[in-house]
C-alpha cells in the first residue's frame, strides 16, 4: 500500500459533476461517490459512458468538466498522486506479449515504485493464487484470452490499490477461474480496498456488490443496493435484470 | 462474374483482394486519386530514366542483344535474389501473422486451393516489387534497340513464379528444420541476406585484396569461355528469355511454372500443418530450475529492462539492423577506394557507421516510443509521460551500443582521434533520431518495424536526410575538410525545424 494513502475518512472516490462529450454527452454532470472498501457495480446499457468514466478516473482521459478525487486528492490537479493508489483493468488486458508474467508483475511494480522484496514475493503469490504458476515463465504471447486476463490482474494488484476500477474483468474468464477473482475481489474491499466494477453479468454484480449504479446517456438514473434499486423501480421481488430493463426503459421482453 | 465460392478463383480473388489493400496501405491514408497520381508518375519517372540512360549506353552497343546480356544477367541476379527474398518474408508473415488463416483452417476447404491462391498472390506481390523498375527498361530496350525485348514481361512473371517457389520451399524446409518456433527469426534474417546478396557479394569483391580480385577475374574468365558463365550455358536461360530468345523462354517459363505448380502441390498439406503449429510456437519456456526474474527499483530499472527483454525478442529488429548495415556499407567501399592505396579501410568504415547509428537509433526508438503494445496501461501509472519517454531513450542506448560496438572498434584501431571524432559523430546521429521518433511517433505495431516509414513519409524522409547528413559531415571531417561545418549545420537547422513547438505550430 502506498504510504501517500490519507488515513482519514475520505470516500475513495468522489466525482462531481463530471462531463465528457464527444460530439454528443457521454458523461453528462456524473455525480458517484464510493467509499474506502465497498464494492461498487457500474451497470448500463453500451455506450451508457462506463468506460468513459473509468478512463477519466484512470487519468487516461481528460473531462470537459467536474472534478474527480481519489481519497481526498485532486486527480486532475495531481494525476500522479491519484494514480498510485489507483489500478485500472480494461476489458482487453494491455500485455507485453514477449513477457513473462513474473517480467510483466516486476515491470508494474517498479512502475507503482513497490520495493523489490515486497513485489517479488507478492508476484509469487499472485501468480499462485490466480494458477498462473507453471506459466509464470512463459511468455505471455501463447496464453489464452483469460490467461493474459488474469495476468493483467495480478498487474493491477502488484502495487496493492487503494482503489480498484475494472472493466468487465470477467470476460474470457472460465468458471473457476472467475470465481477465484470474485473472491480475490471480496477479499480485497475486505482489507479496506474501494472496488468499481463494470459488467454485463448482472448476477456477478447482483452477487458482489455492496452497491449498484445505473449509468444511462452519461447520467445516474439508479442507485443503491438491490432493494433499493427494486423500490426505485416500483417492483419489489424483481430481479436485478428486470429492474435494469425497467430503469434503462428497455422491457425486458423486447430485450429478451 | 463471381467464380464460385470455396474454388480456387475464388480464394485467389479474396487474397488477391486483401493483397491490393496491404499495397494500398504502403500509402498510408492518401486516396484512389492520390495514389494513381503518385504510381503515375513513379512510373514517368523511371520511363524517362530508363530512356535517358538507355539511349546514350546503346550506342556503344553495335551488336544488339548479346552485347547486353552481360548487363541483363547482373540484373537478373539482383532481381531473382529479390523475389525469393520477398517471397520468403510474405510467406512467413503469411504462416505466422494468422490473418485469416485461422477460419481458413476451421473451415471444410482443401488445403491445396487455399495454398495455390496464397502463393499466386505471394508471387503477384513479388512480381510488382520489382515490376515498376523493370519494365521501363523493357519498353526503353524495346523501342530503343529490339522489340523482342519485350518479352522481359513473360520472363519477368516467370521469374516471379521461379523466385516463389523458391521462397517457399526455402521457409517450409526452415520450418523442418529449425523449428516452428525459429523459423520466423531465421526466415527474416535470410529473406534479408538473400535480398541483398548481390549487394554483399560486389563489396565483398570491392574490399577483397588484389589477389583475391585477380583470382576471381580469372575464375569468371574461364567460366565465360564455354563454361558455366558461356552465354549458351543453362545459368543463362533466363537472360536469353528475357532478351526473347523462343526456346529459352519457352524453357524458363515451362521450368518456372513447373516449379511453382510441384511447389503448390506437394507443399500445401505441409503448409497448413505449419500453420496449426506455428499457432502454439510462440509459447516459450525458460530453464525451469534457474529463476530467471530478480525484481530491480524504480520506474527507470523497469523502463530499461521491458524495453531490452522486449528489443531482444524482436524477430523482425535483427533482420532490419541487418539491413540497415547491409546497405550502408557501400559508403566504406566508395570511400575507402576514394582514399587511394594508403586509405584505411577502418577510417572508410566511419561514416557509415554513423549513418548505421543514426537509422538502428531511429528504429530503436520507434520500437520504443511509437509501438509502445500497451500505452494506455502506462498512462495510468504514477509516473509522467516526460519521464516515460526520457526512460525508454536511455534504454536504447544499450541495444545500440551492442550494435555499434565492434565496428566502433575496429575505427578506434585507426588511431585515437578518428575513434573520439567517430564516437561524437555516432552520439549525435543516434540522438537526433531518437528525437525525431520523439516529437513525431509515427504509432504502429511492433510487427510493422519493417514497413514503418510508410505510415509518414515526412519522418521517412527528415530520418534519411540527418543520418546522410551526418554521414556526409562525417566524411568530410575525415578528408580533414573544413566544409563539414556545413552538413552539421543543416542537419541541426533541420532538427530544429522539427522540434515539437514547430511541430505544433505547423500543425
Amino acid at each position: 500500500m502506498s504510504d501517500d494513502t490519507k488515513p482519514d475518512d475520505s470516500p475513495a472516490l468522489h466525482l462531481r459533476a463530471l462531463s465528457k462529450s464527444f460530439g454528443k454527452p457521454a458523461v453528462d454532470r456524473l455525480d458517484l461517490t464510493i467509499r474506502a472498501g465497498e464494492f461498487y457495480a457500474l451497470l448500463g446499457p453500451n455506450g451508457a459512458g462506463k468506460t468513459t468514466t473509468l478512463r477519466m478516473v484512470a487519468g487516461l482521459l481528460p473531462p470537459d468538466s467536474g472534478s474527480i478525487a481519489i481519497f481526498g486528492r485532486d486527480a486532475l490537479r495531481d494525476p500522479i498522486a491519484a494514480k498510485r493508489v489507483t489500478a485500472w483493468l480494461p476489458d482487453e488486458p494491455m500485455l507485453y506479449d514477449k513477457l513473462t508474467p513474473l517480467e510483466y508483475l516486476e515491470f508494474v511494480a517498479g512502475l507503482w515504485g513497490v520495493p523489490p522484496e515486497i513485489a517479488e514475493p507478492r508476484a509469487d503469490g499472485l501468480l499462485a493464487t490466480l494458477g498462473l504458476a507453471d506459466d509464470a515463465r512463459s511468455r505471455c504471447e501463447g496464453f489464452s484470452r483469460g490467461m493474459k486476463q488474469k495476468v493483467a490482474l495480478a498487474g493491477a494488484l502488484i502495487h496493492d490499490p487503494k482503489l480498484l476500477m475494472l472493466d468487465e474483468p470477467l470476460t474470457g474468464l472460465d468458471a473457476q477461474a472467475a470465481r477465484l477473482v470474485k473472491d480475490l475481489l471480496r477479499e480485497r474491499t475486505r482489507r479496506g480496498c474501494a472496488v468499481i466494477l463494470t459488467t454485463h453479468i448482472l448476477e456477478v454484480a447482483e452477487r458482489l456488490a455492496d452497491r449498484i449504479g445505473i449509468i444511462q446517456h452519461g447520467r445516474l438514473v439508479a442507485e443503491g443496493g438491490l432493494a433499493d434499486l427494486q423500490a426505485q423501480a416500483g417492483g419489489d421481488g424483481s430481479t436485478l435484470e428486470e429492474v435494469f430493463l425497467r430503469l434503462t426503459g428497455a422491457r425486458a421482453d423486447r430485450a429478451a | 462474374m463471381r467464380p464460385a465460392p470455396a474454388t480456387f478463383l475464388w480464394f485467389a480473388a479474396h487474397d488477391l483482394r486483401l493483397a491490393r489493400r496491404r499495397v494500398r496501405a504502403f500509402f498510408g491514408s492518401s486516396g484512389p486519386i492520390k495514389i494513381a497520381l503518385i504510381l503515375g508518375a513513379a512510373i514517368l519517372f523511371f520511363h524517362a530514366l530508363a530512356f535517358l540512360a538507355l539511349d546514350v549506353a546503346l550506342e556503344d552497343f553495335d551488336d544488339g542483344r548479346r552485347a547486353l546480356y552481360p548487363y541483363v544477367g547482373s540484373a537478373a541476379l539482383f532481381i531473382l535474389p529479390w523475389i525469393v527474398s520477398q517471397a520468403l518474408t510474405n510467406a512467413t508473415r503469411a504462416l505466422y501473422s494468422r490473418g485469416d488463416l485461422d477460419i481458413v483452417l476451421s473451415s471444410p476447404m482443401p488445403a491445396r486451393p487455399v495454398f495455390a491462391a496464397r502463393s499466386l498472390a505471394i508471387a503477384l506481390e513479388s512480381i510488382l516489387s520489382v515490376s515498376i523498375f523493370v519494365l521501363p527498361i523493357a519498353n526503353a530496350l524495346a523501342i530503343l534497340a529490339d522489340a523482342r525485348w519485350l518479352t522481359i514481361y513473360p520472363a519477368l512473371a516467370a521469374s516471379g513464379l521461379f523466385g516463389t517457389a523458391v521462397g517457399l520451399i526455402l521457409m517450409l524446409g526452415l520450418f523442418r528444420l529449425v523449428g516452428p518456433r525459429r523459423t520466423r527469426v531465421v526466415a527474416n534474417v535470410l529473406a534479408t541476406l538473400i535480398g541483398a546478396s548481390f549487394a554483399i557479394g560486389i563489396q565483398a569483391y570491392g574490399i577483397a585484396s588484389p589477389a583475391t580480385r585477380m583470382a576471381i577475374s580469372e575464375w569468371l574468365a574461364g567460366a565465360r569461355a564455354g563454361g558455366l558463365l558461356d552465354p549458351d550455358s543453362i545459368v543463362w536461360i533466363p537472360v536469353r528469355a528475357a532478351a526473347g530468345e523462343p526456346g529459352a523462354i519457352a524453357l524458363w517459363c515451362g521450368a518456372s511454372v513447373a516449379l511453382f505448380l510441384a511447389a503448390v502441390l506437394t507443399l500445401g498439406d505441409f503448409f497448413m500443418r505449419g500453420a496449426g503449429a506455428a499457432i502454439g510456437s510462440e509459447r516459450r519456456e525458460a530453464p525451469a530450475r534457474r529463476r530467471l526474474t530478480r525484481f530491480r527499483a524504480g520506474v527507470g530499472a523497469a523502463l530499461r529492462r521491458k524495453e531490452w527483454r522486449l528489443v531482444s525478442r524482436d524477430p523482425g529488429l535483427a533482420s532490419q539492423i541487418l539491413l540497415q548495415i547491409i546497405y550502408t556499407m557501400p559508403i566504406s567501399v566508395v570511400l575507402w577506394r576514394a582514399m587511394g592505396p594508403n586509405g584505411s579501410l577502418a577510417l572508410a568504415t566511419a561514416p557509415a557507421l554513423v549513418a548505421v547509428a543514426s537509422n538502428v537509433s531511429a528504429s530503436l526508438a520507434w520500437l520504443a516510443i511509437s509501438s509502445e503494445d500497451a500505452p494506455e496501461f502506462l498512462a495510468t501509472a504514477p509516473v509522467s509521460r516526460r519521464e516515460i519517454e526520457r526512460r525508454k531513450l536511455e534504454a536504447i542506448a544499450l541495444p545500440l551500443v551492442v550494435v555499434i560496438a565492434l565496428p566502433l572498434a575496429f575505427v578506434w584501431s585507426a588511431g585515437f582521434r578518428a575513434g573520439l571524432v567517430t564516437t561524437a559523430y555516432v552520439a549525435a546521429a543516434a540522438l537526433a533520431a531518437a528525437l525525431l521518433n520523439l516529437w513525431h511517433p509515427v504509432p504502429g505495431r511492433r510487427g510493422d518495424i519493417l514497413r514503418r516509414h510508410s505510415q509518414s513519409k515526412l519522418v521517412a524522409m527528415m530520418e534519411h536526410m540527418l543520418s546522410l547528413l551526418w554521414a556526409v559531415a562525417l566524411a568530410l571531417t575525415a578528408f580533414g575538410s573544413w566544409s563539414a561545418i556545413v552538413p552539421i549545420l543543416c542537419a541541426v537547422f533541420l532538427l530544429w525545424t522539427q522540434r515539437p513547438k514547430a511541430a505544433l505550430a505547423t500543425a
